[in-house]
């Protein structure tokens, strides 16, 4: 582009802007252009969705000609572990999106009260076609991928004297303090039904969504997980639904199964969201802990976004 | 064992032959449609995302061919005589955000005539192909 061409451009941008031409709300905080509720959530990992599956929805609410963005604080309280979770992600012309989050499962009680470990996920989606709002005539879903760049941070000892040697997950088995997940998503929004289905296969060798670490002594490869979402729009601003995600073993000090939730999702208006939900991640380091149970419990994310 | 399967055809065929009576009457005919299409007008006026794409719009001829293209397309006793929604908005400058928020301002006309959620779901479904044809860019 030449100068005199940029220049011309700048002009006729700067000559638009002072006739007030109706160039929408074309803020530094985008145009907020989507249908409430359309946008999804933050789930646990950082990528828009719902609580634990991501979606093929782009995060935030800018449209096609815009941007947005979507940060949360989930908080699930287990049956003897507080799961934490914040982050951020960012939708890009309603066709990238990226995202960061931070996640921390700490001991509330038994052996592994206050031992906490934590990793940080750095998130791409991109969508490959579909369009789950507008294709009301056609059964095609918005189909898309993405990758789940996962890095833990190891252990922490924040009690007494619990396990003051520990220090990394490989030292519970683990092969890796790094590894991605890989996933395709496709979402179909059935307006007339009020409905959302959501199917995400996953290929992943995370345990416990990576906060103990990949792979692992009893099996280190990656397998594909399925994950599925389905949710019904009860009023404008108010979704339920419920989640199930598989899950794979890999560690023998954790006996790894599938995941799910049933939640409650209002959206008074396009920069606020609140989950409430039951969460359960099946049981969790059972041989460490003697506590065979399922970990399950209240899950309540608070999430800003325009 | 035939007989119970013919029975449970029937039954099943009465129930979506019920839910076979058309939007336009479930909604709650002619005074509901055109309450709601006159209650849009005042909304999508007052919304300033939007309402200048109205300022040269007649609006008795708006709402007239609002109301028979909702009334077609619910599959009520109108025909639709309007030009297609590609023409129609061929002059426009519309972007996504346009559509949502004139659909976001049906949904809230719709809330205050008193039409269900569910119902209007089923509407918006029926229009909300048309952003193919109406958005620009």
């Amino acid at each position: 582009m030449g100068c005199c061409e940029r220049l011309s451009s700048i002009l006729l941008g700067a000559a638009m802007l002072a006739c007030g031409a109706p160039a929408l709300a074309e803020s530094w905080f985008g145009d907020q252009g989507k249908l409430l509720l359309t946008a999804g959530f933050s789930t646990v990992e950082g990528a828009g969705g719902g609580g634990l599956t991501p979606w093929a929805l782009i995060t935030g609410y800018g449209s096609r000609d815009s941007w947005g963005a979507n940060t949360y604080v989930t908080g699930i309280g287990l049956r003897d572990f507080d799961f934490s979770a914040v982050g951020v992600g960012i939708g890009i012309r309603d066709r990238v999106e990226l995202s960061f989050s931070r996640q921390q499962l700490e001991g509330t009680d038994g052996p592994l009260d206050r031992i906490s470990v934590s990793q940080e996920v750095i998130g791409a989606k991109l969508r490959i076609f579909g369009d789950a709002v507008y294709a009301q005539d056609s059964w095609a879903p918005q189909v898309a991928i993405g990758a789940l760049v996962k890095h833990n941070r190891g252990i922490r000892d924040g009690g007494r004297s619990g396990a003051p040697d520990l220090v990394s997950v490989t030292q519970l088995g683990a092969s890796d303090e790094d590894d991605i997940d890989y996933y395709a998503s496709a979402t179909k929004i059935w307006l007339a039904q009020g409905l959302l289905v959501n199917a995400t296969v996953r290929y992943t060798r995370a345990n416990q969504f990576g906060l103990l670490g990949f792979g692992g002594d009893r099996d280190d490869d990656a397998t594909i997980q399925g994950e599925a979402t389905l949710a019904y729009l009860l009023q404008r601003k108010i979704a339920i639904g419920v989640e199930y995600r598989t899950r794979d073993r890999h560690l023998g000090v954790d006996d790894e199964s599938a995941a799910w939730d049933a939640f409650v999702a209002w959206t008074p208006n396009r920069h606020i969201s609140i989950l409430a939900a039951y969460a359960n991640l099946g049981s969790i380091a059972a041989p460490l802990t003697g506590q065979t149970a399922d970990q399950a419990g209240a899950y309540l994310s608070a999430q800003l976004g325009f | 064992m035939k007989l119970r399967v013919t029975t449970c055809a029937m039954l099943l065929l009465c129930i979506s032959a019920h839910a076979e009576e058309p939007l336009f009457f479930r909604i709650g005919g002619e005074a509901k449609l055109k309450a709601a299409v006159d209650e849009l007008v005042v909304v999508m006026l007052a919304d300033e995302r939007i309402n200048f794409v109205f300022a040269q719009t007649e609006l008795t001829r708006f709402k007239h061919l609002l109301y028979t293209q909702l009334c077609e397309l619910a599959g009520g006793p109108c025909i639709y005589d309007g030009r297609d929604m590609r023409t129609a908005h061929a002059k426009l400058p519309i972007a996504n955000a346009h559509f949502n928020a004139l659909t976001e301002d049906l949904y809230i006309a719709f809330d205050r005539v008193g039409v269900s959620y569910a119902l209007q779901n089923q509407m918006i479904a029926l229009l909300a192909p048309m952003q193919r044809d109406i958005v620009k860019r």
